[in-house]
C-alpha cells in the first residue's frame, strides 16, 4: 500500500491509476494537487468567491467521479483544467458577466461588497512597503486580468499563473495552437495598456 | 512600477514576471470534505455486481417474470419430488429419526454443561443472595426490558441513513 510520501513523488498517471482501484488516499492526493489551481482560474474567472468555490466543487465531483473514462495518454492536468474552464465559460454566458466591474464582482453594490469581493493579490515581500506596493500591483494585475474577454483571460492564466505550455493550452481549451499564441499575445496587448498608467 | 523609460519587449517581459508572481487562491477549509462526501469511491466487484443485480431486479417487470419463473421451477421440483419421497418413504423416515435423536441428543448435552458450568460458578449463588423476589424482581426485569428497548433505539438512529440524504456507504481503505 503506498504511503502518503509515495504518493506525493508519483505522477499525476500513477495517482489515478491508484485511484481507479480504489485507493481513497490517491483521490485525496488529486485534490491537494489541484485544487487551488483549479480554484483560482475559476475564482479569477468568475470573480465571485462563493461561485468560484461552487464550480471547483462541480469540477472536482465531476473530474473524481469520472477517472474510469479518463486516457492515460493526455496529461491529467489540462483534462481537470479544461473541465473547469468550461465551467467557468458556461456560468459567465449562462449569468452574462463578460462585462466585469473594475472593482468588485458584478453583483456587488454596496462599497462593502465591492471591497469583499474584490480581488487582492499579495506576493511574497521582504519590506512593508515592498508589500505594499506588491499588493498594489498585484490587486491592478488582477483587475486587469478581469477586463480581459473570458477566452483571453483563461489563456493567460494558464500560460503564466499556471504556467503551462501553449501545446497543453491548446488541447485544454480545445483551440489551434496558432489561436492560443494570437490570444496570449493580444491580451498581454492590452494588459500592457490596462497597466500602463500605474507603470508610468 | 519605475519602469518609464523601459522597452516593449522589456515591459512585456515585466508583465510576464509580475503575473507568474502572482498567488494561487485557496479554496475554503471544508472544500476537499465536501469533495470527498460527493466522489463515488470505486466498491469491491462483488458488491458492484451484487448492486447491479438488486436494480436488475426490482424492476416491476422484471421481478414479476423473475417470481413467475421461480414459482414454475417449484413447482416441477415438487412435482418431481413428491413421487420419489412416497417411494423412499421408509429410508427418508429412518434418516430423519436418526438426525433428530442426534439433534436432540446434543441439545440436551450442551444444556447439562451450561446448567453444570453455572452451578459450579456460582453463579446461581449470587442470583440467590439478590434475594430478587415480588417488587423487586419486576423492578430487575422492567430496567432489562427498557435497557434493551433504549439500546435497540439508539442502534436504529445511530445506523439509519439521514433523511432526504442520499449517503453513499463507502468502505474505509
Amino acid at each position: 500500500m503506498p504511503t502518503a510520501k509515495d504518493l506525493q513523488s508519483a505522477t499525476d498517471q500513477e495517482v489515478v491509476a491508484l485511484a481507479r482501484a480504489g485507493k481513497e488516499a490517491a483521490y485525496r492526493e488529486l485534490l491537494r494537487r489541484y485544487e487551488r489551481p483549479v480554484f483560482s482560474l475559476i475564482y479569477r474567472m468568475v470573480r465571485d468567491r462563493e461561485l468560484a468555490e461552487d464550480l471547483s466543487q462541480e469540477t472536482f465531483v465531476k473530474v473524481l467521479n469520472a477517472l474510469e473514462s479518463y486516457r492515460p495518454e493526455y496529461k491529467f492536468s489540462s483534462w481537470i483544467f479544461k473541465i473547469a474552464n468550461n465551467a467557468a465559460i458556461d456560468q459567465l454566458r449562462r449569468r452574462e458577466i463578460e462585462t466585469l466591474s473594475l472593482d468588485g464582482a458584478p453583483g456587488a453594490r454596496t462599497p462593502d461588497e465591492v471591497e469583499a469581493t474584490a480581488l487582492q493579490a499579495v506576493d511574497r515581500s521582504e519590506s512593508a512597503l515592498e508589500e505594499m506596493a506588491a499588493r498594489e500591483l498585484g490587486t491592478a494585475i488582477e483587475q486587469a486580468i478581469g477586463k480581459l474577454r473570458p477566452e483571453y483571460r483563461a489563456c493567460i492564466l494558464l500560460r503564466h499563473v499556471d504556467g503551462r505550455s501553449y501545446e497543453e493550452i491548446a488541447e485544454t481549451l480545445d483551440l489551434p495552437l496558432g489561436t492560443v499564441k494570437t490570444y496570449i499575445h493580444r491580451a498581454r496587448h492590452e494588459l500592457r495598456e490596462y497597466l500602463g498608467p500605474l507603470r508610468a | 512600477m519605475t519602469d518609464k523609460q523601459l522597452s516593449p519587449s522589456e515591459l512585456d517581459q515585466s508583465l510576464v514576471r509580475d503575473l507568474s508572481r502572482l498567488p494561487h487562491y485557496s479554496p475554503s477549509r471544508a472544500f476537499a470534505a465536501v469533495v470527498m462526501a460527493r466522489v463515488r469511491l470505486p466498491q469491491p466487484r462483488a458488491v458492484v455486481l451484487y448492486r447491479r443485480a438488486r436494480a436488475w431486479v426490482v424492476e416491476p417487470r422484471r421481478a414479476l417474470a423473475l417470481g413467475a419463473s421461480y414459482a414454475v421451477a417449484a413447482s416441477l421440483a415438487l412435482w418431481l419430488a413428491v413421487p420419489w419421497i412416497f417411494r423412499q418413504g421408509s429410508a427418508i423416515n429412518f434418516v430423519a429419526g436418526q438426525a433428530t435423536a442426534w439433534l436432540s441428543d446434543t441439545l440436551r448435552q450442551a444444556a447439562l454443561s451450561a446448567a453444570g458450568w453455572a452451578v459450579s460458578s456460582g453463579i446461581t449463588g449470587f442470583v440467590d443472595s439478590l434475594a430478587l423476589t415480588g417488587g423487586r424482581l419486576w423492578f430487575a426485569v422492567g430496567t432489562l426490558v427498557v435497557g434493551y428497548a433504549s439500546c435497540a433505539v439508539g442502534l436504529h438512529y445511530l445506523l439509519r441513513t439521514p433523511r432526504g440524504k442520499d449517503v453513499a456507504l463507502q468502505p474505509s481503505h
